[in-house]
């Protein structure tokens, strides 16, 4: 996109995040083009599309798209997908004879949905390495909204066996790792667009609050914990757009990582700063906490990401290779 | 510019493999002597070779070209560990501040024999009672008729006791003037009137020093921007100080993680600690590019570069946490030069919250002007 349509079409979701949310969002992206960005341009749409999404505090069916699109199945735009449960990133489900045995994770567009897509480790005997992707009804699976610590967020838990519908396909080695990097890139986007609406939230309340007579803000223990999240948000964003340069697994595990990260600081230096009012119910920050806590966990949270690339450059002895100048 | 990048990497990599027994340093350069010593020959060999002029400005003996270049020169001298970080990028700090201020004659006169190694400078801005503050600074200049006389003292003054000149800020203006009485000078360090005191420092390096000033004599044309433009002059400074110099840290300290895990013992680190340091150590990376694309653009920095400083300070920090974690038996009693070596390193990482702007500092100016949270207490 060039710069004054990327502006454009910033604007346009902005619009669309803060106004709805849930399967009114999910009308109003497919009817302002999301898809058809997504297809031409996922560079620029991802990144402004799930900010947008995290700073409003909204959710789609969004990050199912992202996915279809990256595992290039011919299920078409509005299909359903199976994620993989609370922490996990490999396929959430198993083949076993010929059914689909699924344990994972779904946006609310699979209760809408007929069928879904669900990427599945390989049968026995077969290379366990190997990734297909099979459509089940939905109704022969267990579907549970979850309500949990993030309501808002419309989360469904999926289990059970359902017997594919047509025959399964073989995924070429690599395209479920691509899946989960695109997944991994725009839910790092939505954890920063979460994190950067919690400062904004806490920099209002520390210049309005007036304490020993004086806003908060002239505080130095107030000013640093706000300090040290906007560098925590920036490294964050840093990484992002490094990892979408990169194009490797390895850079965008980081960068989901590292936003991960610094959204739990930013989570608790914010609600440090605005204290008992962002306690309250009525205030919006419990909102983000929330969805922030989701966010970390799905395709590996920053502690499991990170514990992986330590064990990893242990046993190898080798550092991943440098991001280029 | 990528294919200009490109082309300088090349070039630059095959030379480096071709000159790698010149280049390499002759003995262990531990003592700041050795390192000193190594630095001039490698930057006298780079600059003779062509490749330390580009990206500087044809005006001051450089080759032009974009910024990028130095950024990673730099890079691959401290991943090749031919150079020290600190002391190579102080060039990075003062050669900018001189095209920028000096005269342009003085900075087409000096500014070559920094690049090429024949000269040390030092940057005098820190005074006992000014560390952090440094608009309350007391060095006195007063006016003759024939130049300047400066009368006062600086400290923390790194490589004051190598250096041939010294960038320095002096207060022209009334004592309580702040900012808009300070003036900046470019002293010859052999002037009569100064003495030079290195300081000793925990990691057994004085490499920083006390300098006291009493009625030295520098002539007008040694004024650097106007007078009372000292503070601009600073300010200007200190961005440097957090780009192209903070690359080629960040580098360095990439090397240093692994040369860590080559020879760490087995589990002897923690894996979570090992893997945010490399996520430190990415992000810095990540942010400091983005950086030096700017500077490359001709974006002027400003206060958006505390953020690497935390950054890489951060890092520093976690490196060297790990690395004594990691070897305490060599960093805790080893007296051998690779126990020497880690235990000085793990020491002066301590100072990188401390240097060229306090943790506390970068957090008040992120605090002020990115996050625009009005004056503090």
């Amino acid at each position: 996109m060039e710069a004054a349509e990327f502006e454009l079409f910033g604007t346009t979701l902005r619009r669309a995040t803060d106004a709805h949310t849930g399967a009114a969002l999910d009308s109003a992206l497919a009817e302002l083009g999301w898809h058809e960005a997504l297809a031409d341009d996922a560079r620029s749409a991802v990144p402004l599309l799930f900010a947008h999404q995290g700073g409003a505090g909204a959710t789609s069916s969004a990050l199912d798209d992202v996915i279809v699109d990256a595992l290039g199945t011919d299920a078409g735009w509005g299909a359903a997908v199976v994620l993989p449960g609370l922490g996990r990133w490999e396929p959430p489900a198993r083949l076993d004879a010929n059914r689909v045995v699924v344990h994972g994770l779904a946006t609310a567009r699979l209760l809408r949905s007929e069928t879904a897509v669900v990427a599945a480790a390989g049968a026995q005997g077969e290379n366990s390495s190997v990734v297909r992707t099979a459509v089940v009804k939905t109704a022969e699976l267990t579907r549970r909204p979850v309500s949990g610590m993030d309501p808002w967020f419309e989360l469904v838990e999926v289990t059970g066996a359902a017997t594919p519908v047509g025959p399964t396909a073989a995924l070429r080695p690599g395209t479920w790792s691509a899946a989960v990097t695109r997944a991994r890139l725009a839910i790092g986007y939505e954890l920063v667009g979460a994190s950067a609406a919690m400062l904004h939230l806490a920099r209002v309340h520390a210049l309005e609050r007036v304490q020993f007579g004086q806003p908060i803000s002239a505080f130095q223990a107030v000013r640093h914990r706000l300090a040290d999240t906007l560098v925590a948000i920036e490294s964050a964003r840093a990484l992002l757009g490094a990892a979408w340069e990169d194009a490797t697994d390895e850079t965008a595990a980081m960068a989901k990582a590292v936003a991960g990260r610094a959204a739990r600081t930013t989570a608790r230096h914010c609600q440090q700063v605005l204290a008992g009012m962002g306690f309250t119910a009525e205030h919006s920050l419990h909102r983000y906490v929330r969805r922030v806590l989701v966010l970390d966990e799905l395709f590996g949270s920053a502690r499991s990401l990170t514990a992986a690339l330590g064990r990893e450059v242990l046993e190898r002895r080798q550092l991943p290779p440098p991001l280029p100048l | 510019m990528s294919i200009e990048l490109d082309a300088f990497r090349t070039a630059l990599d095959r030379w480096l493999k071709e000159q790698a027994e010149a280049l390499v340093p002759r003995q262990p350069t531990i003592t700041l002597d050795a390192q000193m010593a190594q630095l001039a020959k490698v930057k006298r060999l780079t600059y003779d070779a062509g490749f330390m002029r580009r990206g500087w400005p044809e005006e001051v003996g450089g080759l032009g070209g974009s910024p990028l270049l130095r950024a990673y020169l730099g890079e691959a001298l401290t991943t090749l560990d031919l150079v020290e970080p600190g002391i190579y990028s102080m060039t990075e700090t003062l050669a900018p501040t001189m095209i920028d201020y000096a005269p342009p004659e003085l900075a087409a006169d000096m500014v070559p024999r920094l690049l090429r190694g024949d000269e040390t400078w030092c940057q005098g801005f820190s005074e006992p009672g000014t560390g952090s503050n440094l608009a309350a600074l007391t060095c006195r200049a007063l006016r003759f008729d024939d130049g300047w006389r400066v009368t006062g003292q600086k400290v923390w003054t790194s490589l004051a006791q190598y250096s041939q000149r010294c960038v320095l800020l002096t207060r022209t203006g009334t004592l309580d003037s702040a900012h808009h009485g300070i003036t900046a000078l470019f002293v010859d360090m052999d002037s009569p009137g100064i003495t030079v005191r290195p300081i000793a420092t925990m990691h057994e390096t004085p490499e920083f020093c006390e300098v006291f000033f009493e009625d030295v004599e520098v002539p007008f044309d040694r004024t650097l921007g106007e007078e009372g433009q000292g503070w601009s002059v600073a300010m200007d400074l200190l961005p440097f100080e957090r780009s192209t110099a903070l690359w080629h840290r960040g580098a360095h300290l990439r090397r240093r993680l692994q040369d860590l895990i080559d020879i760490v013992p087995d589990g002897s680190l923690d894996p979570v600690q090992v893997g945010e340091t490399v996520e430190l150590l990415t992000a810095l990376r990540a942010r400091s590019r983005a950086t030096q694309y700017r500077l490359a653009a001709g974006e002027r920095l400003g206060p958006e570069t505390s953020v690497d400083k935390v950054l890489v300070a951060t890092a520093e920090q976690a490196v060297f946490d790990l690395a004594e974690a990691g070897l305490a038996p060599d960093v805790l009693l080893g007296d051998d030069p690779t126990g020497s070596h880690w235990r000085s390193e793990y020491l002066f990482s301590r100072a990188a919250t401390i240097y060229g702007g306090t943790a506390e500092i970068q957090r008040n100016i992120i605090a002020r002007r990115l996050l625009d949270l009005g004056k503090d207490h």
